[in-house]
């Protein structure tokens, strides 16, 4: 393979009101190739992304596609020069079929000016199958998992005749297994001569995947490598820019008596005859793919779904609440997996965020006192290190990691003392992850009990005392911190 | 509290909250200048009067608005129990007090219905409300065939023609009263910040443990009780039930509330700007009148003045998002 090159960033600056995004950033992406991006939150991957797909206009600097100059002024003019962007978010029109999504905006047409269903149905199937996938292509795209719908978004653009592809965090839900279909995907298309570029905050994956990286850090280029040229080890610390320490800080306190027994529970048509236990102050994973039921089982005991049958105890006693307020006051909570869409008012304040669950607490005879309110919000804010401008911000403004502090931080007004975490560091980059995680140790300290539902094993394995597999809405197993592995995990899921 | 406050960024705040009532003041100023009789202690209290039965419903379909959601139904609502009041006063002769009583309870009954059916029934609220309006539409229409009902006990004057030291409207004072009650409720309750958290992000609040069914409920039925409100002043005031009672005022409400800022997508705004609204409304139609514009026009520029209104608040919200 020629070393040729793709994509010249060339000194692209880009400033925002008060803050400097992208600050003259230089490099090279060779034809070809899988080139990682990588970088926290903040960092500028985002800016630098929308700056090529032609959603934002850099303030000065250049961009060269196969040494040609180009400055984009619309998203069409990027895809028009080779650009195409699968998105985090993905977004297809949900209705539509499969086909019709990858035609979107250049349908094919029959000589008398008619839809070519037929021919959009075999070019979309050739196209699919050309990957190795198989994804009716007449099926509504709403029906489609996640991993599927990436699919089509990878087939939308290699249709546009797209020679750059982006992919904006690609991996953040999928599960493992689907997991290596895409990066079977990845590199069938490295290999018909795509160049990639691939946005992720898990390493591993990157290791796995990529030819080279780079690293961004406050809106600056700090380094491109490749892949081979650096470690693990040196490549947190240029994203951090600073010694990290240990990725998962464990610490191990006594466990008490037990605090939730479930047995036999089961649901209507999801949940089969789940039985297990969680003692206090233990931090205990559910790993599974998704749509194994980890969430449903949270919801079922949470109060949220009816149970149909089985019991659940809660301190010796029975606790089959009938709704999710009831088991809030018995002392349970819920961290959800969506923070955006479940987890936060976006257009709400911290401190209005934070006062949401415990709202009693700064109500007094019947009236709100925005003294409390106040007083609350700032202690939390303390207490969980909240980057925060003040009290009075809309929590939009804050990154993923402080936004989950805010999240977690209902709870602890609340005095949860059991509390599932669904997801807790989707999405959130390596530095305000281990806070997550020195936070998870803090709680266990002062006694109270974590269950800790994740797609991504290694933090499982690096946190929990115990991990449960689930798969199919059944228990699989269960293992405890010894014995677990990814390997035995991935045994018992499928 | 934030760390600095700066004085200019306040005061661009502070008068794009109470823009309503700079252009309140713009408008009477042309008004007054345009036509002798705009600017008259008559003309002034017929503005207020008719400001005073719209707001009411306004502060109902305010707290739908906040949850996220609207009410259709609420002018024919005023309608509907108009004709219950004045059917049971002058036709059954029941005592009025318990007449007005039976009305605000067949108010709270159709907002509650609405609610239910919304909340609990998940069928959305455009349709749920709009099918109401046209329930009580006809079943107002059944109770006399059409025909009004007028010269209502004398008991009843005062809610809508009774003054205070011969000056100060009853129903004006009553309708701010609501206005107190409700602003406070909404800021200062547990139900009211429920209003604007459910409208905010309706999940994010039921995974904070908010009931949010009960209090799509709750909303609905208290615009409901509203609606009843203005209509014992509304029958009151005009010494009679008929058609074309609260006719259009669930629109005319929507458009006080989203010109008094508050947002179509729930979760923003306050209650007691939909009152600047109201006013801004029926002052700047009044005035057309003052000037003879002709009253279909007048629709016409309604209709633009709505499209308008909720086009500021789309915009309002993409600034947000940029």
């Amino acid at each position: 393979m020629e070393d040729r090159i793709a994509l010249r960033i060339d000194e692209i600056t880009k400033e925002f009101p008060g803050v400097r995004a992208l600050d003259k950033v230089s490099f090279e992406i060779n034809a070809g190739t899988v080139h990682a991006l990588i970088g926290e939150n903040g960092a500028g991957k985002s800016t630098l992304i929308k700056i090529l797909a032609g959603i934002y206009m850099p303030d000065g600097g250049r961009i060269l596609i196969d040494g040609e100059e180009k400055h984009f002024k619309s998203p069409g003019e990027a895809q028009a020069a080779g650009i195409s962007v699968v998105h985090q978010e993905i977004k297809l029109a949900e209705p539509l079929t499969v086909a019709e999504n990858i035609f979107l905006g250049r349908l094919l047409y029959t000589r008398l000016g008619l839809v070519d269903w037929k021919g959009m149905y075999r070019a979309s199937r050739e196209m699919i199958e050309g990957l190795g996938m198989d994804i009716p292509v007449d099926t509504p795209v709403e029906r489609l998992t996640v991993a599927k719908k990436q699919i089509v978004e990878i087939c939308k653009a290699i249709h546009r005749k797209s020679r750059i592809l982006i992919m904006d965090e690609p991996s953040a839900t999928l599960t493992e297994k689907e997991l290596k279909v895409l990066f079977h995907i990845v590199r069938k298309l490295r290999k018909e001569g795509y160049t990639i570029i691939y946005i992720s905050h898990r390493l591993d994956e990157i290791f796995d995947l990529a030819d080279d990286i780079t690293v961004l850090r406050d809106g600056r280029h700090i380094r491109t490598t490749p892949i081979g040229d650096i470690t693990r080890e040196e490549l947190i610390s240029l994203m951090v820019g600073r010694e990290m320490g240990n990725e998962f800080p464990k610490e191990f306190y006594p466990v008490g008596e037990p605090i939730l027994e479930v047995s036999h529970l089961s649901t209507k048509g999801f949940l089969k005859d789940i039985s297990f236990q969680v003692k206090k102050g233990e931090v205990l994973g559910i790993s599974g793919l998704v749509g194994a039921g980890r969430t449903e089982l949270a919801r079922a005991i949470l109060g949220i779904d009816r149970v149909e049958s089985g019991e659940i105890l809660y301190k010796g006693e029975k606790g089959n609440w009938k709704n999710f307020r009831k088991s809030i006051n018995a002392g349970l909570g819920l961290v959800p997996e969506d923070r955006k869409l479940q987890g936060l008012v976006q257009i709400f304040s911290v401190k209005e965020n934070i006062c949401m669950v415990a709202a009693d607490k700064v109500i007094e005879k019947g009236i709100i006192r925005d003294k409390k309110k106040e007083e609350y919000g700032r202690a939390y804010i303390n207490m969980l290190n909240v980057a925060t401008p003040g009290t009075e911000t809309e929590v939009q403004y804050l990154s993923g990691g402080n936004q989950q502090k805010v999240v977690i931080a209902k709870w602890l007004m609340q005095d949860s003392e059991l509390l599932f975490l669904d997801e807790p560091t989707r999405g959130i980059d390596v530095g305000a992850k281990v806070e997550i995680y020195k936070l998870i140790n803090k709680l266990v300290k002062e006694g109270k009990t974590i269950i800790m539902i994740s797609s991504e094993m290694p933090e499982l394995l690096g946190m929990c005392d115990r991990i449960l597999v689930m798969h199919e809405g059944r228990l699989m197993g269960e293992l405890s911190r010894e014995e677990a592995s990814q390997e035995r995990i991935m045994e018992m899921c499928v | 509290m934030n760390v600095t406050w700066d004085p200019k960024k306040a005061l661009w705040k502070a008068s794009k909250e109470y823009m309503v009532i700079f252009a309140i003041l713009i408008l009477g100023i042309v008004f007054s200048i345009a036509s002798p009789y705009f600017l008259t202690i008559n003309n002034m209290t017929n503005i207020l009067l008719q400001a005073t039965t719209l707001s009411v419903v306004a502060i109902g379909q305010a707290m739908v608005l906040l949850t996220g959601q609207m009410d259709l139904s609420l002018g024919q609502n005023v309608c509907l129990t108009g004709y219950i009041m004045a059917y049971l006063m002058n036709i059954l002769e029941w005592n009025p007090w318990v007449a007005i009583l039976a009305g605000l309870l067949t108010a709270c009954m159709v907002g509650a219905v609405n609610g239910f059916l919304f909340a609990y029934c998940k069928i959305p609220a455009f349709i749920v409300t709009l099918g109401m309006q046209n329930i009580c539409k006809g079943a107002a229409k059944l109770i006399t065939n059409a025909t009004p009902i007028s010269r209502l006990p004398d008991e009843i004057a005062f809610f809508g023609r009774g003054y205070l030291w011969d000056a100060i409207p009853i129903s004006v004072l009553i309708m701010l009263f609501l206005y107190v009650i409700i602003q406070f409720v909404s800021v200062k309750t547990k139900i009211g910040r429920q209003f604007y958290a459910v409208g905010g992000n309706s999940e994010a609040a039921f995974f904070a443990g908010i009931n949010k069914k009960a209090v799509y409920l709750v909303a609905f039925t208290l615009a409901g009780l509203f609606a009843g409100i203005s209509s014992v002043i509304l029958i009151s005031r005009l010494n009679s039930a008929n058609v074309t009672n609260g006719n259009l005022y669930e629109f005319d409400a929507m458009i006080s509330c989203v010109i008094g800022g508050i947002s179509m997508t729930g979760g923003k705004g306050k209650v007691v700007s939909s009152l600047f609204g109201a006013v801004f409304l029926i002052l700047f139609f009044n005035g057309m009148t003052m000037l003879n514009v002709d009253p279909f026009f007048q629709d016409v520029l309604k209709g633009m003045v709505l499209i308008a209104a909720i086009g500021i608040d789309v915009l309002r919200n993409r600034q947000k998002q940029a």
